[in-house]
């Protein structure tokens, strides 16, 4: 029975830790209505910046400066804002598919440094973490994956309420109105490209939350967890071609958007935890996107 | 370096004309179709199974073209196979798109594309196997065309490229000198006026779906036949097209093929500035520089 | 147990570590008790790897875990379920020297072994084979990824102690529709030999793009282009003078009798990857458990090991006769010394092996062997490098 709840924990952890990553999505599309289709960047920068500040030191590599978990954590997700101010300034003036392919080539170049500066980011082969915080104090395995479960909870729902009292402020507001109407907006005297900035940085953020906690939990990161992640998870399941499984993945999908297009769910993602399998990942990630 | 521009250009063109149809899907549907690139995969298997199954009824047409590889039964099972893979266009889009169009949104229709996709490479993969496959085992070797600086060329590269411009030459003809090409373009400048103007607009999204499946299969024939074939060619490609359609601006058949020789240029050239395991990120390089100057693309407008 | 069973080169590696299974059974089972082996998938991917490794230990209580392959899946296994809870964790065909590092900074515990040689034999290899057949400047084409950029270092400085001059390497990332710009580049370097690193994917592009474009047909390769792939797509004529580098078992009567036995179960010869080397990690795991007794923990597990391949023991057999014996043997907490797929299996402190190696090349009916070099040999030669 531990065993069962143990991996459900387990499950759940994982679960969680993206469902940060989502809304910080739903922040930037949802209510913002900016495509960045390199989530992956922002969730890697976050992911490294923490083991690059936390790791432990390791011959002829940068980094590994040992410092306290939140320090590094911190540092992680104030890379990904960095890189998201940076990026959103060079982009955001873009529409639609050309901001989502500008942002997607950012999340390549990305990769590839991460593949290729072995003295930054160990190259391929990844970076080893630093034993998960107070994991030798806890000892007992089970105990501790409750309690990693309760911390990404508690980061989760944080996370969640920060969000939803933004979006009710008149802050939220001013999102979606730039989102429905750009002039409009401006006419009333909002600066639409701070503005979009800022949700970007914000939402780019949390995202970085989201890598720092898994990066955290695996101890462990390397480029190709940067593939297969929320919105592109069933894109990296394509690399892995060849078996009838993901045929059958595929086929889930286009039958799930042909009888029910508004997803099986149809609640806010914030409420719930989004399933790990690939199908109901991109199912949700679509249909979270898509809820205004 | 002249090296590199002459491979750049020589593998934009393979780009170029898978990107046309895609630029023109991605217009008129309003969605980034990341299934259309598989349509090089259906195209060059097609090819390969028409070719196994001409030189065996006619072994006459199993010679070579010299110094091309290319054969006459591969040429006459191209055009077969550019029928066939327009017809599955065609066909993907009546099943799938067509009735998610109906009922919901632009980026339901990306998640059912990749869907598509995913259930296109992994039939292709159940049908051929994982293996590297070919349509002629000979090595056709480089002529040197220059030693200084060093120019090497393949001959089948340069068929490539001819081949390519003609299609392309062809589709300017069809688009500027008929009535059809008038109704295509009219769609793909303002579906809405189009409509208004009496152009059947689902006809023409068929028609564009033939025209782009005809393109990407001879992009796919023309790309396996200087590499060769294997179940992820049309995933491969996913990338360089979207690149090469997005920095020609979406909906302009023109910067589709303009689009298409950067790209290809790009990761030949970045390695005279970065170490090799940069190239995959070059051409989206590239295409920032491009947007930053143009937020539309080379030859795109702004859309409401 | 966790390997790539949806891979086409994964199915069989499991296939062989549950015939052992079958046999120790067939033997009385570890402890009087049968094994059950649970199989779970990887899909070579890291997260469904932890994904069914946590599961594994979770949900079925599971001491001990054989797999995987992929050195990128084994290590986040290895890090965050099996060494975090205590269990072992045995490899058929990891190969990655990271693993040493974390094994030597006690990150595993103690707790894991594997019975594939890490990269660095067969890089020193191709700079051995490299020497002899007199080549001075080579150009390694190196797959992009966590395998190709550790075994492209080892050969590396292989190259570079062997006096050999490392004229360029070029990455190679898969999923590129063209590697003509890379083939060019290692053109420009003009090496008289290429060190291929590669798998044949990419290796059949790369190949036939080298020769097209007049490359030299001094070829070095790495186990991993040991396919008819390769041989089909790039034509024998441009391959004879190709050189492919292995691990190899040694040549004693245990390791000559595997594919036979091999054959005589499965119907087919033993042609894939690391067959061999899943037969030797499971059975030294499933033989270590039953020393350890039913109910015991990966670290009691673990700790049973040196028993089961204690070179002063007696010889056991890797079949149902030498199982009953070793087991009878380790019952009496006597020791034995397992003769398996790969010879006499002897860990090191990190739970590494090492290996003899072969080079071999490309021949009409498939891959030919060429020359054997013994353990002795490559490890002077290693030696002698540093």
């Amino acid at each position: 029975m531990i065993g069962v709840i143990s991996y459900l924990a387990f499950f759940a952890t994982m679960a969680g830790i993206l469902a940060i990553a989502v809304l910080g999505l739903n922040l930037q599309w949802g209510t913002t209505g900016l495509f960045n289709g390199g989530v992956v960047a922002f969730f890697g920068a976050g992911a490294y910046g923490t083991m690059i500040l936390g790791g432990r030191p390791e011959p002829g590599q940068f980094g590994g400066f040992e410092a306290p978990f939140l320090l590094a954590v911190a540092g992680g997700v104030g890379l990904a804002g960095l890189v998201a101010w940076a990026v959103g300034l060079l982009t955001l003036r873009l529409r639609h598919d050309y901001l989502a392919i500008a942002t997607f080539g950012v999340a390549v170049a990305f990769e590839s440094v991460t593949r290729n500066a072995e003295w930054l980011t160990g190259g391929a082969k990844g970076l080893r973490g630093f034993p998960r915080p107070f994991e030798a104090a806890v000892g007992d395995p089970f105990l501790y994956g409750l309690l990693f479960l309760g911390a990404v909870l508690e980061a989760l729902g944080l996370a969640w309420w920060g969000l939803e009292r933004l979006t009710a402020s008149p802050y939220g507001r001013a999102l979606r109105a730039i989102r429905e109407d750009e002039e409009a907006a401006r006419a009333i005297g909002k600066n639409p490209a701070r503005l979009r900035l800022q949700a970007f940085v914000v939402g780019a953020m949390l995202m970085g939350v989201s890598g720092a906690l898994y990066a955290t939990f695996y101890a462990f990161i390397r480029p190709q967890d940067l593939a297969p992640i929320l919105t592109f998870q069933l894109w990296a399941m394509q690399l892995y071609t060849g078996s009838i499984q993901y045929i059958l993945i595929g086929l889930v999908i286009v039958l799930m958007l042909l009888w029910r297009p508004e997803g099986l769910l149809p609640e806010r993602i914030g409420r719930r935890t989004p399933n790990r399998t690939a199908g109901t990942a991109a199912a949700t990630a679509s249909k979270e996107a898509t809820t205004p | 370096m002249i090296q590199n521009l002459a491979d750049g250009i020589l593998t934009g063109s393979v780009i170029s004309l898978g990107a046309i149809g895609l630029t023109l899907i991605m217009h008129v549907l309003r969605f980034a179709n990341f299934s259309y690139a598989e349509l090089l995969g259906i195209g060059a298997y097609a090819a390969l199974v028409f070719d196994r199954l001409l030189s065996a009824l006619a072994p006459a047409l199993a010679a070579a073209f010299r110094p091309l590889t290319l054969t006459g039964s591969l040429a006459l099972a191209t055009v077969l196979a550019m029928a066939l893979t327009g017809a599955s266009a065609v066909a993907i889009d009546r099943m799938v798109f067509r009735r998610i169009r109906a009922r919901a949104d632009p980026l339901s229709m990306v998640f059912a594309s990749f869907g598509v996709a995913l259930i296109v490479r992994n039939l292709i993969t159940l049908a051929f196997g994982h293996r590297a496959q070919l349509y002629s085992n000979d090595i056709a070797f480089a002529e040197v065309v220059s030693r200084d600086p060093m120019l090497l060329i393949k001959p089948g590269q340069v068929f490539v490229l001819v081949a390519a411009v003609v299609l392309m030459l062809a589709l300017h003809l069809i688009l500027t000198r008929t009535t059809f090409g008038f109704a295509l373009r009219a769609v793909a400048e303002n579906p809405t006026l189009a409509q208004v103007a009496g152009v059947r607009l689902a006809a023409m999204v068929t028609a564009i779906w033939l025209i782009g499946g005809a393109l990407s299969a001879a992009a796919g024939v023309f790309y396996a036949l200087t590499n060769h074939l294997s179940p992820a060619l049309g995933h491969n490609f996913v990338l360089p097209l979207f690149a090469a359609t997005i920095a020609g601006g979406i909906g302009s058949v023109y910067g589709a093929v303009a689009g298409g020789f950067p790209v290809g240029i790009a990761s030949g050239l970045s390695l005279m500035i970065l170490p090799s395991g940069y190239t995959p990120a070059m051409p989206f390089l590239i295409i920032l520089a491009v947007l930053l100057v143009r937020p539309h693309g080379l030859f795109g407008e702004a859309r409401a | 147990m966790v390997y790539p069973t949806s891979i086409d080169w994964g199915k069989p590696i499991a296939e062989t570590a549950l015939w052992v299974a079958e046999m120790i059974n067939a033997a009385g089972g570890v402890d009087g008790c049968k094994v059950d082996v649970v199989v779970r998938d990887d899909q070579a991917d890291p997260k469904v790897g932890v994904d069914a490794a946590e599961a594994l230990v979770d949900l079925d209580k599971v001491q001990l875990l054989i797999g995987t392959v992929s050195s990128g899946v084994t290590i986040p296994i290895l890090t965050s379920v099996t060494a975090p809870a205590g269990v072992m964790q045995i490899s058929c065909c990891s190969s990655s020297t990271r693993i040493t590092a974390l094994a030597a900074d006690g990150t595993t515990k103690g707790l894991w072994f594997r019975t594939f040689a890490t990269s660095k034999v067969q890089g020193s290899v191709a700079a051995l084979l490299a020497r002899d057949a007199g080549i001075r400047k080579v150009t390694i084409f190196q797959k992009n990824d966590d395998w190709g950029q550790d075994i492209a270092r080892l050969a590396a400085e292989a190259f570079k102690g062997a006096g050999i001059e490392v004229a360029g390497q070029v990455a190679i990332t898969d999923g590129q529709p063209s590697y003509r710009a890379e083939v060019t580049e290692a053109l420009a370097t003009r090496p008289e030999a290429v060190y291929l690193a590669l798998y044949p994917k990419e290796g059949i592009s790369v190949v036939r793009e080298w020769i097209a474009l007049g490359g030299t047909t001094k070829m070095i390769g790495t186990n991993s282009l040991k396919s008819d792939e390769i041989r089909d797509a790039v034509g024998l004529q441009y391959l004879a003078d190709f050189i492919g580098t292995d691990t190899s078992t040694p040549r004693t009567d245990s390791a000559a009798a595997f594919p036979t036995t091999f054959e005589t179960r499965f119907g087919r010869p033993p042609s894939g990857p690391g067959l061999p080397n899943s037969f030797d990690a499971a059975a030294i795991a499933l033989l270590a458990y039953h020393a350890a007794g039913r109910g015991a923990t990966g670290a009691e597990i673990a700790a049973k090991v040196p028993l089961v391949t204690d070179p002063a023991g007696e010889k056991i057999a890797g079949d149902v006769e030498g199982f009953r014996r070793a087991m009878a043997l380790l019952s009496e907490g006597k020791s034995g010394s397992y003769q398996g797929g790969t010879g006499a299996v002897v860990f090191d402190r990190y739970g590494d092996v090492t290996a003899p190696a072969v080079s071999w090349t490309f021949g009409p009916g498939g891959v030919e062997e060429r020359r054997y070099i013994p353990l002795e040999e490559v490890g002077a030669f290693i030696a002698a490098l540093n």
